[in-house]
């Protein structure tokens, strides 16, 4: 039987991102109504979180980014 | 006519040897007289005739996707030459002018490809041109702040989409910037549907944010007075089309309410007449409506206008030479007296 996966709250599974720098920075929309720095990382989350209708390849490209920084250091 | 009359120009061979400019191609066109070729050379030729015409006025009407296939610095650089007037263009053409000069690009890309992958990776396709999102996205931020800034500027007085242009022109810095070509050389560019493309979701952005205090407003109605004022005092008035659309008819109806009817008509579109729209509509059927005067120069190039467009002014430019300095009949300074 398949498990009912819980989408990861990150912003890069947010309704609100768009791709500011691929993919380990987005712009938030909803913080940028807000007058909040609307740039925010990809892997961060904040309470206004919602679901993304479509899934896209943000939060997988930005977790191997990370992945490969951290093996840099 | 009588039978003779049918017949007094029989068709030059086209002979391409060795090395050949582009007007020297276009001069084996105009021998043939034929089908594309013929259709090209009188184009080179009328649109010679307008910029050689001290008093015509030239419009370009810019439509489709031709700034980010390429286009984008040949604009500028006629703007700079005084080659055109007045663009009358979408808003589209001048968002991705805009994008280049925040340091955007476009990039070459296939037609087939997987759009679902594209999606994916926030990449848009316009056919075989690639465009990342953030381009859209820095874009928005970065106008969203000059509309602020506009609107803070005119306290709440609404612009003309030419003077909306005008202040974006203004605060573009890249010097291959087609508003920005037309900030410095005071060209006008209308964009009478301004609202349907980035521009208007920019607006939208910066209207929804909390701190705005003043909102921008641009009203295209504030247009119609100011393009029928340029076609009105101009003694000739000429148009390039690249496609048609909204900015063919903006051309044309302006033609028609000031009185004028249009001299000189260039249209290169791949579209039909049949289906009654104005992008594939003939001159002829301009005519009908006084929008065109009966004995204007015209002609209507089919093909592909990534193609043709470029031909057409390196072959006109080669004939002008690099001397030739044109004294435009229309200055924008004069703009609305």
């Amino acid at each position: 039987m398949k498990k009912n996966v819980k989408p990861i709250n990150y912003c890069g599974n947010c309704d609100s991102h768009n791709a500011y720098d691929y993919p380990t920075r987005m712009f938030c929309s909803t913080r940028y109504d807000q007058n909040k720095d609307p740039i925010v990382d990809t892997l961060w989350c904040c309470s206004d979180w919602n679901p993304v209708s479509q899934e896209c390849h943000c939060v997988r490209e930005a977790l191997k980014e990370k992945e490969r920084r951290l093996k840099q250091r | 006519m009588r039978r003779r009359d049918y017949l007094q120009n029989p068709v030059k061979h086209m002979k391409i040897s060795g090395k050949l400019t582009v007007n020297q191609l276009i001069q084996q066109f105009k021998n043939s007289g034929s089908f594309g070729a013929g259709r090209l050379a009188a184009a080179c030729d009328i649109y010679e005739k307008m910029v050689r015409d001290k008093d015509c006025t030239v419009f370009l009407a810019l439509s489709g996707a031709v700034i980010p296939a390429g286009m984008r610095t040949l604009i500028a650089d006629l703007i700079r030459a005084r080659l055109v007037d007045v663009i009358v263009s979408t808003g589209a053409s001048m968002v991705h002018d805009a994008i280049e000069a925040l340091g955007g690009h476009h990039y070459k890309g296939n037609s087939v490809v997987d759009d679902r992958e594209l999606y994916k990776y926030h990449i848009f396709r316009i056919y075989d041109i690639f465009v990342p999102e953030e381009n859209f996205v820095r874009l928005d931020f970065k106008l969203a702040e000059m509309y602020g800034e506009i609107a803070a500027e005119k306290k709440g007085e609404s612009l003309s989409s030419n003077e909306f242009a005008l202040e974006l022109g203004k605060r573009l810095k890249d010097p291959n910037s087609i508003l920005r070509a037309a900030y410095e050389e005071e060209v006008p560019i209308f964009m009478p549907a301004v609202r349907d493309s980035e521009f208007g979701f920019i607006h939208w952005l910066h209207s929804s944010q909390q701190k705005q205090k003043t909102v921008l407003q641009v009203d295209a109605f504030k247009d119609v007075p100011l393009i029928c004022g340029i076609c009105g005092n101009s003694p000739k008035n000429g148009m390039i089309v690249i496609g048609g659309g909204v900015p063919r008819n903006t051309i044309q109806s302006a033609a028609l309410a000031s009185k004028k009817g249009l001299d000189y008509g260039v249209v290169i579109t791949m579209d039909r007449p049949e289906t009654g729209g104005l992008s594939g509509s003939t001159l002829e059927e301009t005519v009908s409506w006084g929008k065109m005067k009966g004995e204007a120069d015209h002609v209507m190039v089919i093909g592909d206008a990534l193609i043709i467009f470029p031909m057409l002014v390196a072959s006109v430019t080669e004939r002008l030479g690099n001397d030739f300095k044109r004294v435009p009949y229309f200055s924008g300074s004069k703009i609305g007296a």
